[in-house]
């Protein structure tokens, strides 16, 4: 009988599964016995419970007596803000260190050479600890902080710019600005539809646009009460009002930002020189200036070569964000990490961090792989 | 006439001017590269002066004393001098740190050896257990040698042992996992696809949490690893996942022909795979390997925050002594040139012996 192949696997996989679920089990039971040996209660009924301490940089509101699902809450957002912050800055920066390396001039390929090596050779870790440092080293106290723009100031006190104010009266702008938007995106999907049905591209885009613009500067105008840009003064020790960021914050932007960029410039740099030579040829020969051939030609056929590997860095992004901690950011990690310090409700807190990293990343990387299906090469 | 005239005036300029012309011609292409490179170049004088400024200029270098940093604006490298034992080591023996210098050459050594392609041998394998055991007796301490625990291990060969270890032992866990994948037993797939997607999907900080928080209350007291196994293991259980698809990925790349070619010979499974599939395969994923070496590497960073005492935290325990003024910033910029030199080196040497390679076989 065990010669038999059929009998074999069958064999195989019930031990293996017997092995699985013994296994599961001695853990389960002895995890239930070393939570009675220590007393500590089993169960999510904490997440009620007001949480006891202080998140330092929030994004929503939060206060220390709200309970400890809301705290999580806010700690996952604080950790989004930050991944998608990177990412939006990292892919413009990006972009530009991968056409850099390309570049002619030896000294915009040379800098564009030690971003990429310093990234891609140096740990996140140090980079965000180094930069974290730094910050304290070279930058001054608030009463004298650094100009950057009108506004617009860096000290050691963090960064604080210049922050777009909306009051009651500003949402009809507001949702006409994001309606006509919405519209113009359809009506450009529209144009390209009746483009490649009948050969050619209908003119109402050419007026919708500036008909949408001056609609809507016109409404900015009328409600110009409605929004005001509120700059940050210096009063006393530090600036207030605005938009401020801490140097916690601040620097893990910029750090991880910097490293992200390193390695999203050399994706960049590869799908670029994916593109055959035969592609430039033939659009410089069809008459395309150089800006046509890129937008036209090269970057279509690049995001082909881009986009599946540009995937899995937004999600290492997103994983990466969690260092936060070493320069004590209060991110999702961080903040369930104390939770499981106040409350000992470690199985719980552990299983939060990873059953909402996974759906985080199931997600992000579901809605990715849609839009690389998208621009995949369809073969007719 | 006047042909000749005027080559004879340009004669004595041009084999002169020519090259150098020809060697400024990528800075000067059109007006736009003209501001390109003014702008580039104002912006490296500037930079570069301040740094040199304060990395060479007005830097305090020896005697290696809080005095001497004390009299100067520039960076303190007297105190990476005087400390760089205690940072490449961090609180390991002092009297024993000839050994964990040995197990960082030893551990450097055979990295460099694993990577050239005259070395993909069987004999490897045991190579890396024999170097191994030799590094832990070092490390450890018996046989001759005073015992250091491990909580005393610190520095560059935490470092070093964390990455050699979580590949070396993540290696055979990666090839079964990969040959799981592939497997034909449902059963044996989903597991293998579960474990693989699972690892790669979260941050490695989280399982490190799982090691340091939640083991010990998953295993009985008795069986609770230290510290640095917790650490180790989580590090070895992500190197897998990683190594695992870098393998499948040479996996697919063997034709089925190789397969059936055995089985046509009455090979069995596993005697297929030992045999034909994965020396192919893992020849084919070594310039893979060298970079997933690379990231571990600079991955092992992140034990810092379960508290092992690796680069990073001995740096910052050297900063804590009082009678110096706590350069942090040339401390870490010390450390980071560490890790740098080992990554950047490693990944221009593998550069280079794939590069051979090719031409070799092209």
């Amino acid at each position: 009988m065990l010669q038999d192949a059929r009998f074999r696997a069958i064999a195989a996989q019930m031990l293996l599964t017997i092995g699985v679920v013994a296994i599961m089990f001695v853990l389960f039971t002895t995890t239930a016995r070393n939570l009675e040996l220590r007393g500590i209660p089993i169960g999510f009924g904490f997440l009620w419970k007001p949480a006891n301490f202080q998140i330092a940089e929030t994004i929503l509101p939060y206060s220390s007596s709200d309970p400890n699902w809301w705290a999580a809450v806010v700690g996952l957002v604080n950790s989004l803000f930050v991944s998608v912050l990177v990412i939006l800055l990292a892919s413009m920066i990006g972009l530009f260190i991968g056409i850099g390396r390309l570049s002619q001039n030896p000294l915009l390929r040379g800098i564009c050479r030690v971003w990429v090596e310093v990234a891609r050779n140096t740990p996140l870790v140090v980079l965000l600890i180094f930069n974290y440092a730094l910050w304290w080293e070279i930058l001054p106290l608030a009463s004298e902080a650094w100009r950057l723009a009108p506004g617009t100031h860096v000290s050691v006190r963090g960064l604080s710019m210049p922050a777009l104010r909306w009051s009651e009266s500003g949402v009809v702008p507001f949702v006409f600005l994001v309606a006509s938007v919405a519209c113009l995106i359809g009506a450009a999907y529209a144009a390209n539809w009746r483009q490649s049905v009948t050969g050619r591209r209908p003119a109402y885009l050419a007026v919708a646009w500036p008909l949408v613009a001056t609609g809507v500067a016109l409404l900015l105008f009328m409600h110009r009460d409605a929004i005001s840009i509120e700059m940050p003064e210096f009063r006393r020790a530090n600036f207030a009002g605005g938009w401020s960021l801490t140097p916690e914050l601040t620097t893990i932007l910029i750090g991880l930002t910097f490293y992200t960029a390193g390695f999203i410039g050399e994706i960049v740099r590869g799908g670029i020189l994916a593109v055959r030579k035969g592609q430039w040829e033939a659009a410089t020969a069809s008459g395309l200036t150089r800006a046509q051939t890129y937008r036209l030609v090269v970057v279509p056929l690049a995001l082909r070569s881009i986009v599946p590997p540009l995937n899995s860095q937004y999600i290492n992004v997103i994983k990466n964000s969690t260092l936060a901690i070493v320069v004590g950011y209060q991110d999702f990690m961080t903040v369930v990490s104390t939770m499981i310090n106040k409350t000992s409700h470690a199985i719980e807190g552990v299983a939060m961090i990873l059953g909402v990293f996974l759906l985080v990343n199931l997600a992000l990387s579901a809605l990715l792989n849609a839009y690389n299906r998208r621009i995949a090469i369809v073969e007719h | 006439m006047t042909d000749t005239a005027s080559n004879t005036l340009a004669l004595p300029i041009r084999p002169f001017l020519r090259p150098l012309l020809q060697r400024l011609a990528p800075f000067v292409g059109t007006p736009l590269n003209v501001a390109l490179s003014l702008l580039l170049l104002w912006l490296i004088l500037r930079v570069g002066w301040l740094l040199l400024d304060w990395a060479v200029v007005n830097a305090a270098l020896l005697p290696a004393k809080p005095e001497t940093c004390a009299a100067t604006t520039g960076a303190c490298w007297s105190f990476v001098i005087a400390k760089s034992g205690q940072i490449l080591f961090g609180i390991y023996p002092p009297a024993e740190r000839w050994r964990a210098g040995l197990v960082c050459v030893l551990i450097l050594t055979t990295l460099v050896a694993s990577a050239r392609p005259s070395s993909w041998r069987p004999w490897l394998g045991f190579a890396w257990v024999a170097m191994m055991a030799l590094v832990l007796w070092l490390m450890g301490g018996g046989f001759g040698l005073s015992r250091v625990p491990t909580s005393s291990w610190g520095g560059l060969p935490v470092t070093l042992i964390l990455t050699v270890f979580a590949i070396g032992l993540g290696f055979p866990m990666a090839i079964l996992l990969a040959l799981g994948r592939r497997s034909g037993l449902p059963v044996v797939r989903t597991l293998s696809v579960l474990v693989i997607e699972t690892i790669r999907g979260l941050p490695l900080l989280s399982l490190l949490f799982v090691a340091s928080i939640l083991l010990p209350l998953l295993l009985p007291e008795a069986l609770l690893p230290d510290k640095f196994v917790r650490a180790l293991l989580a590090l070895t259980i992500f190197a897998a996942a990683y190594l695992a698809e870098v393998i499948r990925g040479g996996l697919q790349a063997i034709p089925s022909g190789q397969s059936e070619a055995a089985k046509a010979l009455g090979l069995g499974y596993w005697n297929t795979q030992r045999l034909i599939i994965l020396p192919q395969a893992i020849r084919i994923v070594i310039p893979a390997l060298t970079n997933t070496i690379i990231v571990m590497i600079k991955n092992t960073s992140l034990v810092l925050v379960v508290g092992l005492f690796d680069l990073i935290s001995s740096g910052k325990a050297a900063l804590s002594d009082p009678d110096w003024p706590a350069p942090s910033t040339e401390t870490f910029l010390f450390i980071g040139l560490i890790y740098f030199a080992l990554a950047f080196s490693f990944a221009r040497f593998a550069d280079f012996l794939e590069r051979s390679g090719m031409e070799k076989r092209g």
